[in-house]
């Protein structure tokens, strides 16, 4: 008998849901966002998630933050303005708390997303499916999972075949540089779009869609742990939901910060 | 007699796959590889022996993890997979891999064109080698819907146009038949006498010895001493 140390797909599908639903409805309130943030990451540590691939994942969204926080400040200036040129705000800290926020949700929908890559796509699938969601669907989103690799993969394989012929990318101007990409993009997707028609193709040589409703030896089973685990996701976004529409975190720790100076 | 002037030579080498997924124990060991210039090399082996992993490893493509490659004396680790584009030229295993373009022609002109030969020059120059790889009347149509053996014969004739000095090929003879495989094996020979070195990665007996090549063996990711093989 296999020990069970990872909770059914299903209960993930709920827990994502779930927090990436809070960070969409949490407005304003980056202390809470934060809280949220702390939350999904044990979540997605306890589960296994390789950290290292996370962060490296996460490290690009620095310039969102920058971008948004410009943008902001610029465009819908707000709060105190901390670097001005002339009477132009280039920083204010409402656009600061707005930059800051997008790029938090931003982390915990990649977070979210990571969760799921600790599941096989098999596994993800059926959940799918035993969620009464049509399997017709579950297959393309499967696919189509399987396609964005092919289709990297043809692009690489492209790139490195150019250099092989002499060709120094890194030498190129930009303008030229940018022609390569858009020559192989063409090329590339129909590579891939014909290795997933051969995979429709050989599908439907095995039967697919014949029946109305197809089955499977695989079944996912709903533990009385599994239950459980769903019953403390949802009494959890039960709580965070209160809490979100009863508190501002951010001006309840601004309280105590004052209080403890005064 | 041939001229041939390009010397590959292999020391120390070590790579591993870096694979997220299965733990694979595959480790590709080549402590010494030196293969004459002026006669073809054949690498033979079993499937997943790592005949395709060392053809990378010579092309540039697949970086070692220890131990260092030489053109000419010159290291490569330093070298653009670009710069050694223009030394070494290299057919994938799978041709449809490498062949980026939509039209025979573009496949060879537009690498021509990145490098700054004139549009003109480069499409004359395409035309000029599709026909000497008897592919001409291929021109027209979409390279998507090539045979595998006409892919094959694109892929190796767009290799060809950089002039490389030393050419490894992966397998060549997949999906050519008889009368296609005289006719390569004749013109890697001619290409051979120009002065251009081989490293033949490949099944075919036959083959192997139309190219009067050397032979090496590899097994479990080793070449096997020369004359053991
Ligand atoms: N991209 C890869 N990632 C991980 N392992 C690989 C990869 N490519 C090849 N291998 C493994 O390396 C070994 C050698 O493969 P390869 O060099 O292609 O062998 P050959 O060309 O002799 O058939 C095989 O065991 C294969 O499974
Ligand atoms: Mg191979």
């Amino acid at each position: 008998m296999q020990t069970r140390v990872k909770p059914d797909p299903r209960v993930i599908f709920a827990l994502v849901f779930g927090t990436s639903s809070f960070a969409i409805i949490i407005r304003e309130d980056v202390v809470a966002v934060l809280g949220l943030l702390v939350l999904t990451l044990t979540f997605a540590m306890m589960l296994g998630v390789k950290l290292g691939r996370l962060f490296k994942r996460l490290k690009r969204l620095w310039q969102v933050l920058i971008l948004v926080t410009l943008l902001r400040s610029f465009f819908a200036p707000s709060g105190i303005v901390l670097l001005a040129l002339w009477d132009v705000p280039l920083l204010t800290t409402g656009g600061l708390a707005i930059g800051l926020l997008v790029s938090l949700r931003l982390i915990i929908f990649i977070i979210g997303a990571s969760m799921f890559t600790v599941y096989p796509a098999r596994g993800l699938i059926q959940a799918m499916v035993q969620m009464k969601m049509p399997y017709e669907i579950a297959y393309m989103v499967s696919i189509g999972l399987r396609f964005v690799p092919l289709f990297a993969e043809q692009l690489r394989d492209s790139l490195t075949a150019l250099q092989l012929r002499g060709v120094v990318i890194e030498e190129l101007k930009l303008r030229k540089r940018l022609s390569i990409y858009t020559y192989l993009l063409l090329p590339a997707i129909v590579s891939g779009l014909q290795q997933a028609k051969e995979l429709a193709m050989s599908m439907e040589m095995r039967a697919f869609r014949a029946m109305p409703k197809r089955t499977s030896y695989f079944k996912l089973h709903f533990s009385k742990w599994d239950a459980l685990m769903l019953f403390g996701v949802v009494a959890l976004c039960a709580v965070i939901g209160y809490a979100v529409f009863n508190y501002n975190f951010y001006e309840v720790i601004m309280m105590e910060i004052l209080e403890v100076y005064y | 007699m041939t001229d041939n002037n390009f010397v590959l030579t292999i020391s120390d080498l070590r790579f591993k796959y870096a694979d997220r997924y299965r733990r694979s124990s595959f480790e590709l060991v080549v402590d010494e590889f030196a293969p004459k210039p002026s006669v073809c090399t054949a690498v033979m082996g079993e499937n997943g022996s790592g005949k395709t992993t060392l053809g990378k490893l010579v092309a540039g493509i697949l970086r070692p993890a220890s131990g260092c490659i030489f053109y000419n004396g010159v290291d490569i680790s330093d070298l653009k997979l670009g710069e050694i584009g223009r030394q070494v030229g290299y057919l994938f295993q799978e041709p449809s891999r490498q062949i980026f373009a939509s039209k025979p022609l573009d496949e060879i002109a537009f690498p021509l064109e990145l490098r700054g030969i004139d549009k003109e020059e480069a499409r004359t120059r395409a035309k000029k080698l599709l026909d000497e790889f008897e592919l001409s009347h291929i021109i027209n149509n979409t390279t998507f819907t090539l045979s595998r053996g006409e892919k094959q014969r694109l892929a190796i004739a767009a290799a060809m146009i950089v002039n490389p000095k030393y050419f490894v090929l992966d397998e060549p003879t997949t999906g050519l038949d008889k009368q296609r495989r005289k006719i390569l094996a004749k013109t890697l020979k001619k290409m051979q006498e120009n002065g251009m070195g081989i490293l033949l990665i490949s099944h075919d007996m036959e083959f192997v010895e139309a190219m009067e090549a050397e032979i090496r063996t590899m097994k479990g990711g080793r070449l096997l001493d020369a004359n053991k093989s």
